[in-house]
């Protein structure tokens, strides 16, 4: 989101692939729904932890969830 | 232990300390209120680590860590700015700082000076929480605490 750069996700399309809510996601997480949803949007850019515990959840590679973008 | 019971005791604490204070000031006593409020903040930070019910993840750690940097960012240079206009009521003497008076005036005559001054650092003190709590709500508007989607 900084220096030119954005960090867009495809969480939703996953989500909804794999038939889960923004809560149970969250709760599998252990974090806020609140967290998801602002990661959704944009608006937040998870840690690598974070984004690699969302990428297993939907057994795929983290690249297949975040695109890191130059602008 | 419960986050609401926490806040609980932390209110208790707090009414608690408003008793000492004025306990405090009857007795003419400043060192009761000082040992019981730092006892009293103590209580409260043993009791919030047993918190058993936390909904604080990365984001919510990510805003406080925020809002607490950009208000020392903010703060100190508001208590630098004040600091430099006391120290002019200090060097506006002929002789610089002048050295206390032989013998140094005892109580009740110095004490409403020093008085004022706690009430400065109050004010201070007061300017500083509520920055922080409006860099909060900006970053947390920022990061999406009240955003809302179709789920």
């Amino acid at each position: 989101m900084e220096n030119g750069t954005t960090m867009k996700n495809k969480i939703k399309v996953h989500r909804a692939m794999h038939n889960l809510t923004q809560e149970a996601l969250a709760q599998e997480m252990g974090v806020a729904r609140q967290t998801i949803l602002a990661i959704e949007k944009g608006k937040y850019d998870p840690s690598l932890d974070l984004a690699f515990k969302i990428a297993r959840r939907f057994c795929v590679n983290i690249d297949e969830v975040f695109v890191y973008e130059e602008n | 232990m419960k986050q609401n019971t926490v806040l609980l005791i932390a209110g208790i604490v707090g009414l608690i300390e408003v008793a000492l204070f004025w306990v405090s000031v009857v007795l003419r006593e400043p060192l009761i209120i000082i040992i019981s409020f730092i006892a009293g903040i103590l209580l409260i930070y043993g009791a919030k680590r047993t918190i058993s019910d936390r909904r604080e993840d990365e984001r919510s750690a990510l805003i406080t860590q925020k809002a607490g940097a950009r208000t020392l960012e903010v703060f100190w240079i508001l208590f630098f700015a004040v600091s430099l206009g006391s120290l002019v009521m200090g060097f506006a003497t002929p002789l610089g700082i002048p050295p206390p008076p032989k013998p140094f005036p005892r109580v009740p005559h110095d004490e409403p000076n020093l008085g004022y001054f706690g009430l400065l650092q109050m004010v201070l003190l007061f300017g500083m929480a509520f920055l922080y709590i409006g860099f909060r709500l900006y970053y947390a508007r920022k990061y999406g605490e009240w955003d809302d989607d179709e789920e």
